[in-house]
């Protein structure tokens, strides 16, 4: 008995120490700064001198913020515009190379190069893609006699050319996801129903896209959270422009905490875009209880 | 005993070492990491060092997109400079957060304070001096020789009053199609900078004594109407606005025949494009009441946590003095912020830099109240209304003021 529990005690030991960096990890650089955070945001704190406790008076602030919830609506048509175009593109594409053939892997590669692009990098080359001057894209439009069209330039089309970016960036990394989900179904149930006579319309429909269920929700969930938190992209190509029409709500908390010095009411914001984040994490998840997180 | 005493001996002595030579520190951010900001720094402090062996000084770079940031993580964390660069619209922001040392009491430790003339005043809130400008970067009316010629202008004869301003971009607007493949007048919609320039120069202010908006004044409406016109109405800016082409201005790119130019944009076509260089003259931007231009500087503030004032006091003086103020903005192709510079032969042989140096005095610069970013990103976003037609110039800067209005 007196053995065992000595032992016990020594399993015990071993796994803290194990458990213990990620631990402290979790808790120094996680918990911590969200704790503090949350703090901040019931402060008036410019970031000089100590934080004023003002108590939910940010988050009442907040509730009436045009600026804030315009740039929320104008997120979530963001995240509405790069979601669905994702993970249509990044199917197909999965599905595409989901065979063996020659010279598959050099596609595969190169559907992954955009992911691992970092973003100011490709920000920077769709600007000049963009480019009404000298721009490839009004180059070939002007082959059709269109343009040239100011794509970031205009509050109607600034939006949507920086959605194409980001589809672009993020086609790569979803595929791969795709390409999992694919290939963890069993072949034996595509053998089976082409014995029984499906067609391969039939087979994707009945088979593929309901078994990619899982895959489906943690694409959209991790997209929408990534969407959510959109910033690079919108700072370095139009900085929120022209008349806001880009102003999306990353960059609305990066202007208010250190442009606008004041980080208690962008503390508060972010806890509002992380509880957005959250309710419909849960809301998703509790609805499925398979996805492959 | 004896051991014990030999140990105290030892001790007291290390401890009076310690004392009579250890150096008062201070650490300061200097904004940009240029490598010839960066040599002419490491020498210029080596240089100090070596008179005041006393202080030691520390510097670190700081790239200009990142110093709010940065000065604010650090601040918050206790960690912040002694001494730091920053722009001098952040001045108001600063001291009514209670970052700033108020530098009065100090005067006399500057080297010829007058010599800065007007530009000192850049540094003044509520008052105080907060703040010594080192460098500026003003805008003037730049203009392209050859478009001039080609639209049957004389280049010797720049538009010296708004209307001519407009009647010469008209001429000089080409167009292929329906597209704008030269436009007359490079406007830089939603810069306020160039829209304050007609405000200034109709008389207009952007704020009272009180740190009310006033620019929904009649200049402030007859300016913005004048502004939207030549956009709408005249068509000889892009609605869509320019952008630049390789990095490169739309005047140095040929897509516009006059610009309200910076010297960094007069060195970057030097430097880039040094044909086209050739082809572009400068001129005061025109009149209305009076002539006004757009000048924002870049300086020095001291922290009011400085452990050390005194140290941190000299340390600002050398950096502030003519020859270091000279150095700092040769290197960064700026306009110094003495008026004496125009004396060292690097800036008074340079036409550019000597028309800059000029040109500061009919400088206007950032009003000095606390919310003034925010303020100018609203009064921005709703100039670039006015010009997409949305709403009407007077619509516009009410809508603007009443938002401004708020943040007080």
């Amino acid at each position: 008995m007196k053995t065992a529990i000595l032992l016990n005690r020594k399993i015990a030991r071993a796994a803290l120490a194990f458990v213990l960096p990620v631990l402290v990890y979790n808790i120094v650089f996680r918990i911590y700064p969200i704790a503090y955070a949350f703090y901040l945001s019931l402060t008036r704190f410019s970031g000089f001198g100590d934080p004023r406790f003002i108590g939910f008076i940010n988050f009442q602030e907040l509730f009436v913020d045009k600026d804030f919830w315009s740039s929320m609506i104008r997120t979530l048509q963001f995240s509405a515009a790069v979601l669905p175009a994702n993970m249509l593109l990044s199917l197909l594409l999965a599905l595409l190379i989901n065979r063996k053939m020659f010279g598959i892997s050099l596609v595969r590669a190169v559907c992954y190069l955009p992911v691992i692009t970092p973003m100011v990098a490709a920000s920077v080359i769709w600007m000049w893609i963009y480019d009404p001057n000298v721009g490839i894209l009004n180059f070939v439009l002007n082959l059709f006699g269109v343009g040239p069209v100011n794509f970031l330039g205009n509050p109607s089309t600034a939006l949507y050319s920086i959605a194409v970016m980001r589809v672009w960036r993020g086609i790569g990394w979803n595929m791969i996801v795709y390409l999992a989900g694919l290939q963890s179904i069993p072949k034996e149930l595509y053998e089976a129903a082409s014995i029984d006579g499906a067609t391969s319309a039939k087979r994707f429909s009945k088979i593929t896209l309901p078994l990619l269920g899982p895959v489906h929700v943690y694409i959209l969930l991790v997209g929408f959270a990534s969407t959510l938190q959109t910033f690079t992209e919108v700072y370095v190509m139009t900085q929120g422009g022209p008349i806001s029409s880009t102003m999306v709500v990353g960059l609305l908390i990066y202007k208010t905490a250190f442009d606008y010095m004041n980080i208690g009411y962008a503390s508060a914001m972010s806890f509002v875009v992380g509880s957005v984040i959250m309710l419909t994490s849960i809301l998703a998840l509790s609805r499925r209880k398979d996805v492959a997180l | 005993m004896r051991t014990g005493l030999k140990v105290l001996f030892v001790l007291a002595s290390v401890l009076i070492a310690v004392t009579v030579f250890s150096k008062d520190t201070v650490l300061v951010w200097f904004a940009g990491t240029d490598k010839s900001l960066v040599d002419c720094v490491d020498r210029l402090i080596k240089d100090f060092e070596k008179r005041n062996p006393d202080i030691d000084v520390e510097v670190e770079f700081i790239p200009w997109g990142e110093l709010s940031v940065k000065l604010t993580t650090a601040f918050a964390g206790g960690i912040g400079p002694d001494i730091f660069m920053h722009g001098q619209a952040a001045v108001a922001g600063f001291v009514e957060n209670g970052v700033l040392m108020p530098l009065d009491n100090h005067l006399d430790a500057f080297e010829d304070i007058k010599d800065f003339g007007d530009v000192i005043e850049t540094g003044r809130y509520k008052g105080n001096l907060y703040f010594i400008p080192i460098y500026g970067t003003g805008r003037l009316l730049a203009y392209r020789t050859d478009l001039f010629e080609k639209a049957g202008l004389d280049p010797t004869e720049p538009p010296m009053t708004w209307e001519q301003l407009k009647e010469y971009a008209i001429k000089l607007t080409e167009w292929e199609g329906n597209r704008m493949k030269v436009a007359g007048i490079d406007l830089e919609v939603p810069s306020q900078q160039v829209w304050g320039t007609f405000f200034v120069s109709n008389g207009g202010e952007f704020f009272n004594e009180r740190f009310e908006p006033t620019f929904n004044s009649p200049q402030g409406i007859e300016a913005l109407e004048y502004y939207t016109d030549l956009v709408r109405k005249y068509r000889v800016y892009p609605e869509a606005g320019l952008t630049k082409v390789a990095n490169l201005d739309p005047i140095i790119a040929g897509t516009a025949a006059m610009a309200f130019v910076t010297a960094e944009t007069m060195a970057a076509a030097k430097k880039y494009a040094p044909d086209v260089y050739e082809k572009i003259r400068l001129s005061f931007p025109p009149a209305r009441v009076k002539r006004a231009t757009f000048y924002s500087f870049g300086g020095f503030m001291i922290s009011k946590s400085t452990k050390n004032p005194k140290a941190t006091v000299r340390v600002l003086s050398f950096l502030t003095s003519k020859s270091s103020i000279a150095e700092i903005s040769y290197v960064l192709g700026g306009i110094p912020a003495r008026k004496s510079a125009i004396n060292d032969p690097r800036f008074g042989s340079d036409p550019v830099i000597s028309m800059f140096i000029e040109g500061m005095k009919y400088a206007f610069w950032n009003p000095n109240v606390p919310f003034w970013t925010r303020a100018r990103d609203i009064l921005s976003q709703y100039i670039e209304r006015a010009v997409r037609g949305t709403m009407s110039p007077k619509e516009a800067l009410d809508k603007a003021v009443e938002e401004v209005r708020k943040l007080k």
